[in-house]
């Protein structure tokens, strides 16, 4: 039931998850955050099989941090998403497969670009200008079609972002109340409000 | 006699000595000085740097290091084995962090440490590692500053100042002198700075100074700083020596007074007596 | 006394030295010389080569490949190439490993491995051999130049106890010393590639045994950024390119011949 959005824009990535922590047709809690912060520059959301999500999350999470506590610099966007794909692949093929969906944005400080990128619980991977993970994504995805702008300043990319919210609380039977926003750009990571 | 005894790792000596272990002390003793002072709410790491020559790049060479946010390392002895361990630590802060969600305490991390160390001692087929360390730190929701120590042995403690390396003797001896309880920032990093030059000659551009205020705040001073610091403890120890000089002229000048007078009175004396 | 603790394996001595690791230093000073320079845009590595003979078959270095003849200069990966002085098979077996672990890197993280790290890795398992196992150390000191974009350009240097350093210019094998000194009169911040050449070619020819210098006793190589894709690119020189940069260098042989038809 979960609903990711991401998308990319002049200097910035924006990624936008639901807060329902659901079981069944039990919804438990409305203020849950499926939006990881990996790094300065990195962020994460994921949804998927409840449980197995957040130990994944956790999982990458401290690698990520072990990574750049070892060698005094973060990993960039590209190479992360790489070896986030990897341990899902390798996970896939265990005794215990992870079954999480990933959206990945990140800004890479070397060559001052944003970064996007899907990542489904097959290990399947591709660098987009925009995605969504979910229910969400059959109406979301025609609109960013439409309205998406790679070079479009963050006002505008939230003005998409809501766009694409809208339409998902307006047509799915079982759209989630409330988002959490986060965008990464050139001075880190920070929510911000609709 | 005790020649097969200090070979084999594991073993003994009759007199109940294990060589290999007080060997990797002397190899400690040999590594730089550093310098840990624990003040009210801070901790003082300080170390002694080999002069980077002329064409080494100073990035590579690193003696204090960080475990995690709110946990620093500095170490004397082998450099290689240092960063070995030092890499052994960080993974279990993180892998701490995942399985009990917490943070590491600096206590936690500095017993993991020893622990390793501990069993480098007592394994077939290995050498101890040749390095002490000196781990401070914060831990989480918890003001107190915390300032440990570990062996090649695997022992481990807790103190209010200590230090490792070269000297490290007359380092401990002179804080044990001059270390207070609850000393504000600046007079924590000056103790340390103090302590630092009772072995290092060459002043401030041989110093390296690290500050923990608070948990994950950290922050090295850079060499203007310390050169302050350095500056500010000769003028203080000159204004001392002066002191010191102008006493000892005034004891001397009344000694010759003394003296004079009765000099003056033995060479009385006799007139008196013929 | 002392011959207690320098027999076996790696243990300490009672003034806690490690003599097996100084040993291995002390192998290494006597190997070929390798010399690195790190200018502005680009590193510069040479090598003197012990191995030679006129029946010794060169023919597999001159047809290509990598270049070079493969005895003290390799690549590592496509962004970091190394020099080697010591013990050629020991130099042999950390050569793959740290071509396995760029290509471990490669595989997990889709990048080059990092300078630092690559050198980190061979350190890690240098350092392993000297402290258990039963093992000697290995008897390899080397040069790492490489690329990443952390850092831009980098030269390191590992010893066979497991530690590195970061340099802008050094040396190491036989007559160590004297390049260390020529190098620190002569290196300036800001040297770009084709100067640091000439300064690399300059101090080779000087502290080298022989009295000229040729292909025969000379690896070269350089690491620089490909003008038109911005990639690290490294150039192993081929014995006929060293000649002829030797020439340009006017430190090449003269052809003895001719001298002898001129007098």
């Amino acid at each position: 039931m979960d609903v990711s959005f991401a998308l990319t824009g002049k200097g910035y990535v924006l990624v936008a998850a639901d807060t329902t922590a659901a079981r069944s047709i039990v919804k438990m809690k409305g203020d849950e955050d499926k939006i990881k912060s990996l790094g300065p520059h990195l962020l994460m959301a994921y949804s998927g099989e409840p449980g197995d999500t957040v130990n994944f999350a956790e999982y990458i999470e401290r690698n990520i941090r072990l990574y750049q506590i070892r060698n005094l610099y973060p990993l960039r966007p590209p190479s992360a998403a790489s070896w986030i794909r990897r341990s899902l692949a390798d996970s896939l093929r265990s005794r215990s497969p992870y079954s999480v969906n990933l959206l990945l944005g990140g800004y890479d400080t070397s060559t001052y670009t944003p970064h996007l990128y899907w990542i489904d619980y097959l290990g399947t991977m591709a660098t987009v200008p925009f995605a969504a993970h979910g229910y969400g994504s059959y109406f979301a995805l025609s609109l960013l079609d439409r309205y998406h702008d790679p070079e479009a300043p963050l006002e505008e990319g939230l003005a998409t972002l809501k766009r694409c919210i809208d339409e998902v609380s307006k047509r799915l039977v079982v759209a989630p109340g409330k988002y959490k926003v986060k965008v990464v750009d050139k001075d880190g990571i920070r929510e911000v409000e609709l | 006699m005790s020649r097969s005894y200090d070979r084999a790792l594991t073993v003994f000596s009759p007199d109940g000595h294990l060589f290999q272990v007080e060997y990797a002390l002397e190899a400690v003793r040999k590594g730089t000085c550093a310098v840990g002072v624990r003040g009210k709410d801070v901790v003082v790491l300080g170390v002694e740097k080999k002069s980077v020559l002329q064409l080494q790049d100073p990035r590579t060479v690193r003696k204090v290091v960080m475990l995690d946010d709110h946990v620093c390392l500095a170490f004397a002895g082998l450099t290689a084995d240092g960063r070995v361990l030092i890499d052994k630590a960080r993974i279990e802060c993180q892998s701490h962090r995942l399985t009990v969600e917490d943070p590491v305490t600096v206590e936690y991390i500095t017993r993991h440490i020893a622990g390793i160390q501990q069993r480098y001692t007592q394994s077939g087929g290995v050498r101890p590692f040749g390095i002490s360390t000196l781990i401070v730190g914060f831990d989480p929701h918890d003001t107190r500053p915390r300032l440990y120590m570990t062996e090649p042995s695997g022992i481990y403690s807790a103190w209010k100042a200590n230090a490792i390396g070269r000297s490290s003797k007359t380092v401990r001896e002179f804080l044990e002198k001059n270390h207070k309880d609850d000393m504000t920032r600046d007079e924590t990093i000056k103790l340390t700075v103090k302590s630092l030059l009772e072995v290092v000659q060459t002043g401030a551009k041989n110093i390296e100074i690290s500050v923990m205020e608070s948990y994950g705040k950290v922050t090295n001073l850079d060499l203007p700083q310390i050169e302050a610091i350095v500056q500010e403890i000769e003028r203080e120890k000159e204004a001392e020596a002066e002191r010191k000089r102008s006493r000892l002229a005034a004891t001397a000048a009344g000694q010759a007074a003394m003296s004079s007078r009765v000099g003056e009175a033995e060479a009385a004396q006799p007139s008196g007596q013929q | 006394m002392a011959r207690r603790y320098d027999s076996r394996t790696t243990i300490f001595s009672p003034e806690g030295r490690l003599y097996q690791i100084e040993y291995a230093m002390e192998a290494i000073s006597h190997a070929g010389t390798v010399l690195g320079v790190l200018a502005k845009d680009g590193v510069v590595l040479a090598a003197e080569k012990k191995v030679t003979g006129k029946l010794l078959d060169m023919s597999g270095a001159r047809e290509g490949g990598y270049g070079g003849s493969g005895e003290k200069i390799f690549l590592l990966n496509s962004n970091v190439i190394s020099g080697v002085a010591g013990i050629a098979a020991d130099a042999n077996s950390l050569v793959n490993y740290a071509r396995t672990a760029a290509q471990r890197h490669l595989f997990l993280y889709n990048e080059d491995i990092p300078v630092e790290m690559l050198t980190q890795r061979l350190c890690d398992l240098k350092q392993g051999y000297t402290q258990f196992g039963g093992l000697r150390p290995f008897g390899v000191s080397l040069l790492y130049a490489g690329y990443d974009p952390h850092y831009a350009f980098q030269l390191y240097h590992s010893d066979p106890s497991g530690n590195y350093s970061g340099w802008k210019a050094t040396c190491i094998g036989a007559n160590n010393g004297t390049a260390q000194s020529l190098l620190k009169q002569e290196y300036k911040d800001e040297i770009d590639v084709e100067e640091a050449v000439g300064l690399v070619l300059r101090v080779m020819s000087k502290t080298m045994d022989s009295t000229t210098l040729g292909s025969e006793k000379l690896e070269f190589a350089t690491l620089t950024l490909d003008p038109a894709t911005k990639q690290p690119k490294a150039k192993i020189y081929k014995p006929s390119e060293i000649d002829a940069l030797l020439k340009k260098h006017d430190l090449g042989k003269k052809d003895e011949d001719t001298e002898m038809k001129t007098t």
